[in-house]
């Protein structure tokens, strides 16, 4: 069993776009994850459906939404391509429908965690002169960091098995856009396919597996950090 | 020296909070049964809760103002609070936990370092450990030290031994004794006033969001006389002596309070020559105008009557009895008429052995 360079390509694309996707949603979970769970105002079961929209659409939909806006004739990529910058059609945009995809799957373990951080403890690096950032970086942030650790690989996850929104928003493209999912569903369509998609079943096994290992040693590693066992 | 002041407003939850005192006796117990407002006073002078009017004021600087728009932030008050669950960053160290505020002081801003207040606590062993491998008491212990070591200008205590269970509280309240002594000023709540005597001579009575009443215990009791709060509370004397000798064969100790000495229950872990705390509760004093012989109470000290304050069921009679702290014993009404009890009158003090106490064991 031989491993084509189109094989090595999609594995690769598939951890750059996931990777990316995943950089990309992590400060911003944070930032609507912590206002979610601490702030109260005007709207906010809106703004809350609104993110979590991705996770019950059927995925060709946001693909769609997303090719109008970002596409080339799209508003927002008009206004991108001014800054010679294109989500269109390459492996920008499939980690940019990736993080779409996955960002709800990140935003809940980060929100839950921050909702249960007792206030408590915050007054407390209050009362000992931390001014607001300060309490956020050395006591907030750190305790939620099991929280935030899980919504990652949730997130990266899904990003991995993301296929419905980037065949829709960017092609199927080999080298620029065709992750692993889109190859094997390229390798299952054509006649003598079913080795190559056994093949990528493989690999595709191998690193959700690697993942999820990496995920539990890291988790243990946070929570001994923490105090927690 | 600490000067307090607060007239603040708020509503909450279902009865309106309406608070003002002026504090500046260096080491005040703040008393009132669960709800009655006492903790959310502690965060608004700790500036955790804004309250809806009104104002307060630390050591001449104004905290908060509502007429004038003023609320400083918490991290900006340098008001230390301790909680009853000492809320330790589980995430540090039992180092790091003690220096998260001292880190944020400029060097001429610290009045404690590090070794001196890990000696008076005795928690050097702990230094490397998380704070989910103390016990309670350990844990109350470097929260306290936390709160020493940012140098605050007021240390708040919200009853800090409320988690420990009796054992427990007796071993962490020598060491509130201590952090008392090293002259930060402290406003210290609990619903246990043997906690708050033993402590201090001052009470703060908080009642339905209302301060009624704050000064020495025995001129609050006289007070605030027609509050159901008041007339439920109990006086207990609380002295500091010196064991003169630890006759525990024979069952007892010898102490000197000032000139006088008493004879005690053996003491349990002063050596001769070493000060404790003891504590007789005033109903259990008795008075007579003569000294009695053949009696089983041991201690009989004379003394003139200093003041005679009623309450609702019966009276509190102040005596001095040449030991610098007087002595406060607690006399049905009826005894005060039969015995024609007046301010000046020459009396003595009868202390059985056996109601003494030591709070610190």
């Amino acid at each position: 069993m031989t491993i084509t360079p189109e094989e090595i390509s999609a594995l690769y694309l598939s951890a750059k776009v996931s990777a990316w996707a995943t950089l990309l949603s992590c400060p911003l979970a944070i930032a609507i994850g912590w206002v979610l769970a601490r702030k109260q105002f005007f709207g906010k079961p809106v703004v809350d459906a609104l993110f979590h929209l991705p996770l019950v659409l059927p995925p060709p939909v946001p693909g769609y939404l997303l090719l109008l806006s970002f596409g080339n004739q799209g508003v927002l990529g008009r206004w991108l391509n001014e800054w010679g910058f294109s989500f269109a059609f390459n492996w920008k945009g499939a980690a940019l429908a990736a993080a779409v995809m996955s960002f709800p799957l990140m935003l809940g373990p980060v929100r839950l965690s921050f909702k249960l951080i007792g206030s408590q403890l915050e007054d407390a690096a209050r009362t000992l002169g931390a001014n607001p950032w300060s309490v956020f970086f050395t006591v907030t942030l750190p305790l939620a960091l099991p929280g935030i650790m899980s919504g990652t690989l949730l997130a990266f996850s899904r990003s991995l098995g993301e296929f419905g929104a980037t065949i829709t928003f960017v092609g199927n493209i080999e080298g620029e856009t065709r992750t692993l999912p889109l190859a094997i569903y390229t390798a299952k369509n054509l006649p003598d396919g079913d080795d190559a998609a056994f093949r990528l079943i493989i690999i595709s096994l191998v690193l959700a597996f690697g993942a999820l290992l990496a995920n539990d040693w890291l988790a243990r590693r946070i929570e001994r950090r923490l105090g927690m066992r | 020296m600490l000067k307090l002041e607060i007239d603040i407003r708020l509503q909450r939850g279902s009865f309106p909070l309406n608070m003002s005192a002026h504090v500046q006796e260096p080491v005040s117990g703040v008393f009132g049964h669960s709800g009655s407002g006492k903790t959310t006073l502690l965060h608004c002078i700790a500036g955790l809760v804004k309250p809806d009017t009104g104002l307060m004021a630390l050591n001449g600087t104004l905290l908060f103002d509502s007429s004038q728009k003023v609320m400083i932030p918490p991290h900006r008050r340098h008001i230390g609070l301790v909680f009853q669950d000492a809320q330790l960053f589980p995430h540090l160290s039992v180092l790091d936990n003690l220096l998260y505020g001292y880190r944020r002081l400029s060097p001429n801003q610290r009045r404690f370092e590090l070794g001196p207040v890990v000696e008076l606590l005795e928690i050097g062993p702990l230094l490397e450990r998380r704070p989910s491998q103390l016990s309670g008491g350990e844990k109350q212990r470097v929260a306290l030290g936390r709160a020493l070591l940012y140098s605050p200008q007021l240390l708040l205590l919200d009853e800090p031994l409320a988690a420990l269970d009796e054992r427990l509280k007796k071993q962490i309240l020598p060491f509130l004794r201590r952090v008392r002594d090293v002259g930060i000023p402290m406003l210290y709540i609990s619903h246990s006033m043997d906690e708050i005597l033993y402590l201090t001579n001052t009470v703060t009575l908080v009642d339905h969001g209302r301060i009624i009443g704050h000064g020495p215990y025995l001129d609050v009791l006289g007070q605030a006389n027609s509050s159901e709060l008041a007339s439920g509370l109990d006086m207990r004397n609380v002295w500091e002596v010196t064991i003169l000798e630890n006759l525990r064969e024979h069952g007892y100790s010898v102490a000197a309070l000032g000139q006088e000495r008493l004879i005690l229950p053996p003491a349990p872990t002063t050596a001769v020559g070493g000060r404790t705390v003891i504590s007789v509760r005033a109903a259990q004093i008795a008075l007579s105008r003569q000294h009695i012989e053949g009696i089983t109470i041991q201690n009989q000290l004379p003394g003139k009557i200093l003041r005679i304050i009623h309450r609702r069921h019966g009276a509190l009679v102040e005596i001095d009895v040449g030991v610098g702290v007087a002595v406060v014993a607690e006399v049905n009404g009826k005894t005060v008429e039969d015995l024609d009890l007046c301010k000046g009158d020459k009396l003595y003090c009868l202390i059985k052995a056996q109601s003494v106490e030591y709070p610190e064991s």
